[in-house]
């Protein structure tokens, strides 16, 4: 583990493995990823893409292997998985946002509860986020009444709000109405620029090609590929790299 | 065909013989009419001849009134005819047979009054009834708070998914539905004592009442902890909340408001259920009408406690069912 004590090191998993009963999901995945990197994960469906993010933060419980989170390795007994999942922000396919809140609401709910700070604070941070994804107009709306992809960009901006080192963004727009992908893509985009660590699940190839440092290709629980987007999307020697990419091209 | 109404002006007449024509025997007026005269004439031939005491016979009567619908039916049926006329057809006549049993029954109609809205006698009665309504409302609401912490914990515990948890739980569930009231209160006050747990009659009323009410109860929180979907947990765990305030600040507040009308029927059927404890000797609301009944051989009392009743139900069955449409509606709003 010669790169583990590096400072630039955000994530480390090593031999990860997930069974649900007879289903061997993921087989021993193992890979780095580096401070402000942004890595896509991509993958034939029932290739353990989903399973692999959500493993991360244990959202699902890993069968074996490790994970370290800026060194510190989350799988230990002892680990406080609230504390350690206050550092990743998590965005979802169906957006999952609380539904019995308002936009601002949802957004005020962890900073208040897990940061503990005050309404007040809670309240601006919540403002400047909402301003941030284009949708300060829409505080006090709930849900329902928000568009598929005003919900996710709010749901992203409940993230931020947590001010994670990292952020997981589990097909974000797949659940998106063909003209909603672009304003959520539009946000991702600007918080790569800013240099936040991301790993993203998504098959949104322009917005991979452009954003993403590195890709990571799955199939059948491991790791079949690890390159940037250039390397895979167009010198693949992959049989299977190169027949997914035809099929969604 | 664009707007009914415009074609039926268009093809006019010719539209209403093809009617006429394919209306079945029925609804022609000459049968209408007939059967109106021939339940008319039965109706007068049902009633006693004056003066004399016998009652009439309950089974032609009970005939006279399903001829009456069927011929109410009839009417209603009929496409040709506007809807106010049916309407004024219909009311007339059970109007009209309300008269006739009126007039002509053997009810003594001007001692209603003494019989069944004699002041008097509910005055005689009141500390009576009121001490028998406030039973009825410590039954109630004993029931309904021994209910709810019992449900809730119930649903807690089921939604931990353990099988031999689970065994039981839904065991209780089924016993305590399929167990009728009134049995398991001669159960908890006849038959416990027997076991050495004797307990008063107005906690053994409340106990049987609250078991089977909890049966309930827990089902409508696990159908509340049930609609609320599992990405909602993994939002909260993600954001780091913990187990506790997952549950305190996402789940309850979202099954509250799935929960709450089921809950209110429930607690409404289980009040209206609290007549029951009149059969181990609670004075009760009905219980203290009937026995006041006895005591001033005057059914007032009775009336009163009914007209009582009615008073605490119906506005809470009301407002039950305000909520359940409210919610209903306010479902139909989410998208997703």
């Amino acid at each position: 583990m010669s790169n583990m004590n590096l400072p630039e090191t955000m994530i480390e998993v090593v031999d990860l493995h997930k069974r649900f009963k007879d289903l061997h999901v993921l087989k021993g995945i193992s890979t780095v990823v580096k401070h402000s990197e942004v890595v896509a994960v991509m993958g034939p469906s029932g290739s353990g893409k989903s399973t692999f993010l959500r493993c991360l933060n244990r959202l699902e419980e890993p069968t074996s292997g490790r994970i370290y989170i800026e060194g510190v390795d989350i799988m230990a007994p002892y680990i406080d998985i609230n504390r350690v999942r206050t550092e990743i922000g998590m965005v979802f396919q169906s957006f999952n946002l609380f539904p019995h809140l308002t936009a601002i609401e949802n957004i005020k709910l962890a900073p208040m509860n897990v940061r503990k700070i005050s309404n007040k604070e809670a309240t601006e941070r919540g403002m400047a986020l909402l301003e941030k994804v284009g949708l300060a107009e829409k505080a006090t709306a709930y849900p329902e009444q928000l568009s598929g992809g005003q919900q996710q960009r709010v749901a992203i901006a409940r993230a931020l709000a947590m001010q994670p080192q990292i952020m997981f963004f589990d097909e974000p727009t797949s659940a998106l109405d063909p003209e909603m992908i672009g304003e959520v893509l539009d946000v991702m985009r600007n918080m790569a620029k800013e240099g936040m660590t991301m790993m993203v699940v998504s098959h949104e190839m322009g917005f991979i090609r452009e954003a993403a440092d590195r890709i990571l290709f799955l199939a059948d629980g491991l790791i079949v590929e690890d390159g940037t987007p250039d390397q895979i999307f167009n010198h693949s020697k992959h049989k299977r790299t190169i027949e997914f990419l035809g099929k969604i091209l | 065909m664009a707007d009914p109404k415009n074609s039926e002006t268009a093809t006019g007449l010719s539209d209403l013989k093809d009617k006429i024509g394919h209306i079945p025997i029925i609804r022609r007026n000459s049968f209408v009419y007939g059967f109106l005269t021939v339940l008319i004439l039965y109706g007068v031939f049902l009633l006693p001849s004056r003066g004399s005491s016998g009652t009439v016979d309950l089974g032609r009567i009970a005939l006279f009134g399903v001829l009456l619908l069927i011929w109410a039916m009839v009417v209603f049926t009929d496409e040709l005819k506007s809807e106010k006329m049916k309407t004024t057809m219909v009311f007339s006549l059970f109007i009209i047979a309300g008269w006739l049993y009126y007039r002509y029954s053997t009810a003594r109609w001007g001692e209603m009054g003494f019989l069944f809205f004699n002041v008097e006698m509910i005055q005689k009665a009141w500390p009576t009834l009121m001490e028998g309504f406030w039973t009825t409302l410590l039954l109630a609401v004993g029931a309904a708070i021994m209910s709810t912490i019992v449900g809730l914990l119930l649903a807690v515990f089921r939604s931990f998914n353990n099988a031999v948890l689970n065994f039981f739980i839904i065991a209780y569930v089924d016993f305590f539905r399929a167990m009728p009231i009134i049995v398991l209160m001669m159960l908890i006050y006849y038959a416990l004592p027997f076991m050495g747990i004797s307990l008063s009659a107005i906690m053994s009323g409340i106990l049987a009442l609250g078991l089977n009410s909890s049966a309930y109860v827990s089902e409508i929180f696990r159908a509340g902890f049930l609609s609320v979907k599992k990405g909602q947990i993994e939002a909260a765990n993600a954001l780091g909340l913990t187990p506790i305030q997952t549950m305190r600040l996402v789940i309850l507040p979202q099954a509250f408001r799935v929960v709450i009308p089921p809950l209110v029927g429930n607690y409404v059927a289980s009040a209206k259920d609290t007549a029951l404890a009149s059969s181990i000797s609670i004075i009760e609301l009905l219980k203290a009408g009937l026995s006041q009944k006895s005591l001033l051989a005057n059914p007032s009392p009775l009336i009163f406690v009914t007209a009582l009743y009615l008073a605490m139900f119906l506005p809470l069955t009301r407002f039950a069912g305000y909520l359940e449409k409210k919610m209903k509606a306010s479902q139909r709003q989410v998208r997703l």
